[in-house]
């Protein structure tokens, strides 16, 4: 190599360089990070950014100057020169990308054991999905709640199963993500940062619901987390039974599936169940609207709404459902 | 031997319809069958992207729109993209290392007429509840869903096992009927490539076909291989079908691969850069890939310490990739570019691949793996690998064959047409798709949170487009067939095998067995000479 021909390399380098340092620094793709982990896998993303633009624009440029600098001129049936190849350069780039692996491997490592350190005492959180919602239930407060609350700045421990299929329970503001597999207990540590409200998505298709199965994560400071979790624990029968059956529509996840406005649900696997209360009694002949509308709770394979799928509703809400929160929902919906 | 009688009273177009023994014939038939299943794929394709336009369950409710894309994955890699492969390797592979034939004809004839009942049987589930567990067909959702998922898990079998003949058929072949002086380093690129692949189909197919077994005994028999309530593990599955089915990626790549290192030599008029470690990385390839599966897992609550060699091995697959394309790209270099439409297409191929290639890299790496796994940016990914690669590949080498498998030249301008639209569209399809996925928004969902309408809105527009850009390429491949001016026997100056013959190539191949004695690359020899016989002028 000559003079002139090295320092035209290390010009392109440093230009490469350059670009990359460019991209990782001002490139802005990932959401608000709002738990300490957002941090560090941001800052593994934006190396990683880098180093992939150089890559990308060695490719990219060098196709293009392929196709500028050595298109054939016109006229010309000549062959190129035969050279078929060059050990010391099939050497280079066979190391140099090897080098490159190695080090984004050690530094994701690194992130990765990082952002899964354990802290004292941390907040345990049991997730349970079904198809197609979210409980959460806080074994320490014993506590159960459809809408996730956590304080900022405590890691929390995440237990997460499922009931039937597999889901996956993904923050994307606190970057991580984790399947929900039934018969297993899977762990996850987070600590959020950031007080908000963030969405839950499931991430693992889990049925015709999949794409509705989301619920929102409220990270409050500590005493409105305290106070929350004062409030939940106040006996829901404040006297107002719309109030009461409301809760139980959300507890056991009914809105996973249904739209009802008055309960501010918009599911879309199951019918709607606005204006049920004059419908219920034209469903199936022989039965009245608040039979009916029981033994849809009870045995929801007896009659399936044409246009709806057999199967998707849980049939043991007779074994969860305690007969007064059941007969509160009956009148409740009878009164939709 | 076709029956005389048979053969003299029927138009000689016939015999593709029928069972024939003939690798050129078998080769097309391939090749036109998954072409159409392509178009069905697309078109399914083109109902997702309209129900993605906007946010919201526009065209149909939740469970129709898990049946398209189940349907639209599987039939895209089961029916398209592995089988048409495996349709070039039919027809070029006996041509190229100077054979009349496969080495199994009968056989050869099975593994395609597998295809068709499979196909139909696939799409006939759509008629008995459908499929709607993802072409992943992860348990227990998969031992839930309705029968059209039986129809599917044997649809696949069968599939698979067309593969798998295929593949026996592919490595005898090479290594019993190559023409003498046809060493094992002076086999095309695409012969190594065909052969890495047909190993990793007879290592990881069967596995596939077991686990769809066991599936499919649960769903119909009882049996509880999978049920969490008697003991089962649903991972099990997950293992049983990435063990299979990440190896899958490369036996729909490696092939790809070998159709560029065919196509750049030929129109830079070099040398191919490295051909020896080019092969030996498609054999690294083959051998690396089956031991990178569980990195689709690492959210999936597996031993947490395996994770760290799975991102290993995940990663260290780049280098050998990064390999090839230097290779390419030196063997442009000082080169006589000849741009026209295969060579627009395998520049496609490089350029497209390339960012699938970089994002798998950042899939590998577990702490961003765990934010973005299932996300977009996975389909984003995916699709850069299998359509921005996989498929331009498939393009640039039906482009470069064209008139060796139809004896006639296609128009020029019409493949330039379609490169540019499939280009354009592919990068407006998904490039979006990277950013959705970043900020949040899940794969296989028919409805989706407002804020991802805009890039949502761009990727079904580049998807339309995609749909259009097949238009130029059907009309020109139909009309360049029909009346197309006819082509020389090497109108590209190539020194492989296959452009020594006749285009299209006689029965039986060769009038005389050539005998080889130079390289499949050795361009820029004075004077340049095929390895056997004369080339007829090219233009």
């Amino acid at each position: 190599m000559n003079g002139r021909r090295i320092a035209t390399v290390v010009l392109v380098a440093a230009a490469l360089v350059g670009l990359g340092f460019l991209a990782a620094r001002s490139l802005d793709l990932m959401p608000e990070q709002a738990s300490t982990r957002a941090v560090l896998v941001d800052q593994l993303f934006r190396w990683l950014l880098g180093v992939a633009t150089v890559i990308f624009l060695i490719v990219q440029g060098g196709l293009l100057y392929a196709v500028i600098r050595f298109r054939r001129r016109p006229g010309d049936e000549s062959d190129g020169p035969p050279i078929h190849g060059n050990a010391r350069l099939e050497i280079v780039w066979t190391l140099i990308p090897a080098v490159i692996v190695a080090l984004i491997a050690f530094y994701s490592f690194r992130v990765l054991a990082a952002s899964e350190e354990p802290e004292d005492s941390p907040l345990v959180v049991e997730v349970s999905a079904r198809q197609f919602t979210w409980q959460f239930h806080y074994p320490e407060a014993g506590i159960t709640s459809a809408e996730l609350h956590l304080p900022v700045g405590r890691q929390v421990r995440f237990e997460i199963t499922s009931d039937d299929v597999i889901h996956s329970f993904w923050i994307p503001e606190f970057r991580v993500k984790r399947d929900a597999t039934p018969g297993q207990v899977a762990e996850l540590l987070v600590t959020p940062s950031q007080i908000g409200r963030f969405a839950i998505r499931c991430a693992e298709l889990c049925g015709p619901g999949h794409a509705t199965m989301t619920s929102e994560v409220v990270v409050d400071s500590p005493a409105d987390f305290a106070a929350w979790l004062a409030g939940q624990r106040a006996p829901a029968a404040s006297g107002d039974p719309a109030q009461a059956a409301r809760a139980s529509f959300d507890r056991y996840g009914c809105y996973g599936c249904h739209t009802l406005a008055d309960a501010q649900a918009s599911g879309s696997v199951g019918p709607v169940l606005d204006g049920i209360g004059q419908t219920a009694a034209t469903r199936v002949e022989g039965l009245q609207a608040q039979e009916y509308l029981r033994q849809s709770i009870l045995e929801p394979g007896a009659f399936v709404v044409p246009g709806y799928a057999d199967g998707l509703m849980p049939s043991n809400l007779g074994e969860r459902m305690t007969p007064e929160e059941i007969d509160t929902l009956v009148a409740y919906l009878l009164s939709q | 031997m076709p029956k005389p009688s048979l053969a003299g009273r029927l138009p000689s177009w016939t015999r593709y319809l029928w069972w024939n023994t003939d690798h050129k014939v078998i080769g097309l038939q391939y090749i036109v069958t998954t072409f159409i299943f392509f178009l069905l794929g697309g078109l399914m394709a083109m109902l997702i992207r309209a129900e993605l336009l906007r946010p919201g369950f526009d065209l149909m409710n939740g469970a129709e729109y898990d049946r398209l894309f189940t349907n639209h994955g599987s039939v895209m890699l089961f029916l398209w993209i592995i089988p048409v492969l495996a349709g070039f390797g039919n027809y070029l592979i006996p041509l190229m290392i100077g054979a009349r034939d496969m080495a199994f004809p009968r056989l050869n004839a099975l593994s395609f007429w597998l295809i068709p009942p499979a196909g139909l049987l696939m799409l006939a589930s759509f008629f008995v509840g459908g499929a709607e567990a993802g072409w992943t067909a992860y348990v227990p959702l998969s031992i839930r869903g309705p029968d059209g998922q039986t129809l599917w898990a044997i649809s696949v079998v069968i599939l698979g096992m067309s593969s798998i003949l295929g593949a026996i058929n592919f490595v005898t072949t090479v290594f019993t009927m190559r023409a003498e002086g046809m060493t094992i380093w002076r086999l095309p690129l695409f012969v190594w490539g065909i052969l890495a692949t047909s190993l990793l189909v007879l290592t990881a197919t069967p596995v596939l076909a077991a686990g769809l077994i066991l599936v499919a005994m649960d769903r119909l028999f009882g049996t509880l291989f999978f049920s969490v309530a008697a003991g089962g593990d649903p991972v099990l599955w997950q293992n049983i079908f990435w063990f299979y089915s990440h190896p899958a990626v490369y036996i729909m790549v490696l092939p790809a691969m070998g159709i560029i290192s065919e196509v750049i030599p030929v129109f830079a008029r070099k040398p191919l850069f490295g051909y020896k470690p080019i092969a030996m990385s498609s054999m690294a390839i083959s051998v690396l890939g089956l031991t990178v599966w569980a990195h689709h897992m690492f959210t999936s609550g597996m031993d947490p310490r395996l994770r760290i060699p799975y991102m290993i091995s995940s990663m260290v697959i780049a280098v050998p990739t990064g390999v090839k394309f230097f290779s390419w790209l030196a063997t442009m270099w000082d080169g006589k570019l000849r741009i026209n439409t295969p060579m627009l297409f395998a520049m496609g191929f490089m350029s497209l691949f390339v960012i699938g290639g970089i994002t798998g890299i950042f899939l590998a790496s577990i702490p961003i793996d765990l934010h973005v796994h299932d996300s977009y940016f996975v389909v984003a990914h995916l699709h850069y690998v299998l359509f921005g690669g996989s498929v331009s590949a498939v393009y640039a080498g039906l482009y470069y064959w064209f008139p060796k498998i139809t004896g006639r030249m296609y128009d020029e301008r019409l493949g330039i047409v379609h490169f540019v639209l499939n280009f354009l569209g592919t990068s407006l399809a998904y490039l979006p798709q990277f950013e959705a996925g970043l900020l949040g928004m899940p794969r296989r969902v028919a409805d989706y949170a407002d804020q991802f309408t805009t890039l949502n809105a761009l990727s079904s527009v580049g998807a339309f487009l995609l749909g259009i850009s097949t238009l130029p390429f059907l009309y020109n491949a139909i009309v360049s067939w029909a009346t197309g001016p006819k082509a020389a026997a090497n109108p590209w100056r190539a020194l492989t095998l296959e452009w020594t013959t006749s285009s299209p190539p006689p029965a039986e191949n060769f009038e005389d067995i050539p005998v080889v004695s130079s390289g499949p690359y050795d361009f820029g020899q004075t004077p340049a000479v095929s390895p056997a016989a004369t080339p007829a002028g090219g233009s």
